[in-house]
């Protein structure tokens, strides 16, 4: 395939350039994606999705264009390179572009980003394993009125890119997913919770522990209630670290964001932005990472990145063009979704260093206050307000958890979150786009009615 | 298209499936994103393929194919009943799919189609909006100005005998200013989006966006945040489109009775707010951005009255929700592409205009806030509880407008903040969206009169 693939961008990238493109990028990628949904307890539906497309970006002058199709024949190839060069000539011109990035070293190894175990999986050992992990949460919820949905993904696929400038770049990875949500009503009330595990190897998956976590969790959210609101510390898990500074803080330190004054860390390079004992690093080359990779969505290899260190902001998310705009080298954080998206800034395996102890021993340590163990809320990413329900959380008295939380929101501005970091726990765990541990902020405003 | 999806159906079906559909879709889009006056995004893409459905005794399968020939099909129809065959044995709930069977040719003709608009006319365009923000004051330092077009022919049919032929054409215009002054920066945004050609953005109000935005983020400089507690709330129909949508509809997907995840599941037929509270979900409004003849099934669409005079009576359902819940199909099955499923999704949601004056209902609130406009919102079914975020309001101190404050998030719970709406006023406007659902974005619209929600907690810094 990837031969294949290679050879289908290079052509691209001839026929681009004979439209006039004066330097030409394709990315190319081919995927088979195969998936098992589990509805009230039983499985419903499979499904195999085989994609495969192109994405062309043609530079005439400062003049950029893109075009992509979602396939890789010939004839349709040939109206994306057309059509990229089209936007090209008609755009207004980007002077603050340079050039395409260009690299002919070798990209660094990265090991554990493809197993083989994922590529030979069947469909009768996908079922079983989705089969285990919501038998898992069944039996730890007996004698309730549960309904478990699940869905299992694993997926293996290739990704090429090419450019005019002598960039080439091919990579081969897998990976899976999967989680179980029980839904469970009991005495009129109704609640679910979950439970998810993302990974590049077969063999971090364990069906079990998500089946039974899931329940765990669930249960833990039965008998919610409201509280006295005010201002309160709060313990943030791996899953709220993930949606405020997984999303709201490497979000902010995106210098595309920054460089238009559209961020709420702009102006704050070099300078203390935070407590002490947070520190963030941006690691494109660690092992097995579900972010890693060699080189990123430009081709330009990958690196380890510190963002946060003794509280000062060490370095943003760069990609070609806003380093370029800045005159430093490109810190190999340009991101795209597929052959369908043009290149942007994102985190890679954005990690939080880990600190002391388990989420019982903050809690403990503490004393009073709510724990928010997910949110769905991101903060304004131009003023830093984050304003974010209590999806699932609890509060703790004493240094012991009392009872689940409804109805319940914290507010606090970004920049003050980052300078209340008071404790980081030793709990680490990847949660989507960040690997984490728990995090304490001294206090917040929290609402509840 | 009849042939390739006539052979894709007959494969699934030779192969042991007691039912099959297939969508097959042509679709070429522009994106162009401005940014302080440079192209930084020029986008065209054209998505073309076929997604194919399998069914047999309860279990599904899935495919999709970009070869569209007879023998590409073919050989899709035949995998793909082959992993249903193996499906269903796994499968504890046993139903058969039955539905009405239309055939239908629909052609949409734009005044001013996509296609006939060249580039440069539309980066004039845009360029235009995007200077708007720039000319309306000093302290706007950033603009970001995005054009969206899409053109879709859709070909739906089913071993019913069910086949639909659909056009589609979708404009949208977004504007985003930033504003500085000193160190306080605010950043709003103003979107359009309707069903029609060229020519709809060619109207007054998508034309005047970029200084709607510009005036929102230079008057949010001399806003505050707003105080954490419990407050009476007038929602503007921007929001309390949000509101329905996020506290109500996503409920109402059909979907969720089946897999026991919506709090609503017992109240079918039950009230579940004052009898003065309509909500509705309809697709066959006019020139809206959620509206379509035929959902991505191939099932007319019809209005749905989601709750009527405050009790729940109707869902939105694909062909499947229906016979399992033994309800009539309303059309409410859709797909973001032709690489995905179709689900029960919504399209133009909305609360019905009640009898209150807008002024009136202000005047009547002693201590509140007029929270306008939105920034996101969502929701778990399952648990009951939503939660959405109003760009910008007002407090509300005695029946007066005061202060301005800005990104205010209610919280709340989808069994019980119907029953707290008390005032729903006369006046109705809808506002575009995007939906998301299990990774699937549509296009739809929400949006309703102003209404006020009695206590309800309000999120503040």
């Amino acid at each position: 395939m990837k031969e294949e693939l290679l050879g289908i961008a290079e052509r691209a990238v001839k026929k681009a350039e004979g439209f006039g493109a004066d330097q030409v990028e394709v990315y190319t990628s081919s995927s088979r994606t195969f998936s098992i949904e589990v509805e009230n307890n039983s499985i419903k539906s499979a499904s195999e999705q085989r994609d495969a497309g192109c994405g062309i970006r043609s530079v005439v002058g400062k003049k950029i264009g893109f075009a992509y199709v979602t396939t890789v024949q010939e004839d349709d190839l040939l109206e994306a390179a057309e059509m990229s060069v089209r936007l090209a000539k008609a755009s207004l011109p980007d002077p603050d572009f340079v050039t395409l990035p260009s690299f002919d070293g070798a990209y660094p190894e990265v090991k554990g980003l493809y197993d083989q175990e994922i590529v030979d999986l069947d469909s009768e050992e996908v079922a079983d394993i989705i089969i285990r992990a919501v038998d898992a949460a069944r039996f730890r919820l007996e004698g309730m009125n549960v309904a478990v949905e699940a869905k299992v993904s694993s997926s293996t696929g290739t990704k090429v890119i090419v450019n005019s400038l002598g960039i080439n770049g091919s990579a081969d990875t897998t990976s899976i997913w999967m989680y179980t949500e029980p839904i469970i009503k009991e005495d009129g009330e109704q609640t679910s919770s979950y439970e998810v595990q993302l990974s590049r190897n077969l063999k971090e998956i364990h069906p079990e522990w998500i089946g039974k976590a899931s329940a765990e969790n669930t249960l833990s959210n039965l008998g919610a209630k409201i509280i006295e609101g005010g201002e309160l510390p709060v313990v943030l898990a791996p899953f709220a670290v993930d949606t405020i500074l997984g999303g709201g803080f490497a979000g902010a330190v995106n210098a595309e964001e920054v460089q238009y004054g559209r961020s709420y860390i702009a102006d704050a390079l070099g300078e203390e932005v935070s407590a002490q004992h947070l520190r963030i690093v941006d690691d494109g080359i660690m092992e097995s990472g579900i972010g890693s990779r060699s080189f990123d969505a430009e081709g330009h290899p990958s690196q380890r990145t510190e963002i946060l260190d003794n509280g000062v902001l060490k370095s943003l998310l760069h990609n070609s063009y806003t380093a370029n705009k800045d005159n430093i080298e490109s810190t190999g954080n340009a991101s795209r979704a597929g052959y369908s998206g043009v290149p942007s800034i994102s985190s890679s395996n954005f990690i939080v260093a880990p600190g002391k102890g388990t989420l019982d021993d903050l809690i403990s340590e503490v004393g009073k206050g709510v724990l928010c163990r997910f949110t769905g809320d991101r903060p304004n990413m131009t003023t830093g307000d984050l304003s974010a329900m209590i999806m699932e959380g609890s509060y703790f008295e004493n240094g012991e958890i009392k009872h689940p939380l409804r109805n319940t929101l914290i507010g606090i501005n970004m920049r003050d979150l980052l300078k209340r970091v008071e404790m980081v726990g030793a709990d680490t765990r990847v949660a989507f786009s960040i690997i984490s541990p728990s995090v304490v902020i001294r206090s917040a405003q929290v609402t509840s009615g | 298209m009849e042939d390739l999806a006539h052979a894709a159906i007959e494969a699934a079906i030779t192969t042991g499936s007691t039912f099959a559909d297939v969508r097959i879709e042509n679709t070429v889009t522009t994106i162009i994103e401005m940014t302080d006056g440079v192209t930084k995004k020029s986008i065209a893409s054209r998505l073309k393929g076929a997604g194919i459905r399998a069914f047999i005794d309860g279990a599904w399968a899935f495919a999709q194919t970009t070869d569209l020939t007879i023998k590409g099909m073919r050989g899709t129809g035949e995998s793909v009943a082959k992993l249903a065959k193996a499906t269903k044995s796994k499968v504890n709930e046993k139903f058969q799919m039955d539905g009405p069977v239309f055939n239908d040719k629909i052609r949409f003709k734009p005044k001013k189609p996509f296609s006939d608009i060249s580039v440069e006319e539309k980066i004039d365009y845009i360029k235009r909006i995007d200077e708007q923000p720039r000319a309306y004051d000093k302290r706007i330092v950033n603009t970001r100005t995005v054009y969206g077009d899409l053109w879709t022919e859709l070909y739906i049919a089913n071993s019913l005998g069910t086949c639909v032929s659909l056009e589609n054409a979708l404009p949208r215009i977004i504007s985003v200013s930033t504003a500085k002054d000193g160190t306080n920066r605010q950043r709003a945004f103003k979107s359009y989006g309707v069903r029609g050609g060229f020519e709809k953005m060619e109207l007054e109000q998508p034309q005047t966006i970029g200084q709607e935005s510009a005036k929102i983020a230079i008057d949010l400089l001399s806003s505050v945040s707003a105080k954490g507690g419990t407050h009476d709330v007038i929602m503007d129909p921007v929001l309390n489109g949000v509101m329905v949508h996020e506290a109500f509809g996503h409920a109402c997907e059909a979907d969720n009775w089946p897999a026991h995840t919506t709090v609503l599941e017992d109240k079918v037929g039950e009230c579940v707010g004052p009898d003065h509270l309509n909500l509705s979900d309809n697709p066959t409004m006019p020139g809206e951005r959620g509206s379509f003849e035929y959902d991505w099934e191939g099932t007319k669409s019809k209005k749905r009255k989601l709750v009527k005079d405050g009790v729940l009576t109707e869902l939105l359902h694909t062909l499947e929700t229906a016979i399992r819940l033994d309800m009539e199909p309303n059309g409410a099955a859709r797909a973001q592409s032709f690489m995905h499923v179709p689900l029960a999704r919504m399209s133009n949601t909305l609360m019905e205009p009640g009898d209150w004056d807008v002024e009136e209902m202000i005047a009547d609130t002693k201590d509140g806030v007029l929270l306008c406009s939105f920034n996101y919102g969502y929701t778990d079914p399952s648990k009951g509880q939503f939660m959405f975020q109003a760009s910008h309001g007002y407090l509300i101190d005695n029946g007066e407008i005061g202060q301005m404050v800005r990104d205010v998030s209610l919280a709340g719970q989808i069994l019980d903040v119907l029953a707290k709406i008390d005032a729903v006023g006369n006046d109705f406007r809808m506002d575009a969206g995007t939906c998301g659902k299990n990774g699937q974005m549509i296009p739809d619209m929400s949006g309703g009169p102003h209404a006020r929600i009695r206590s309800i907690p309000v999120g503040g810094m």
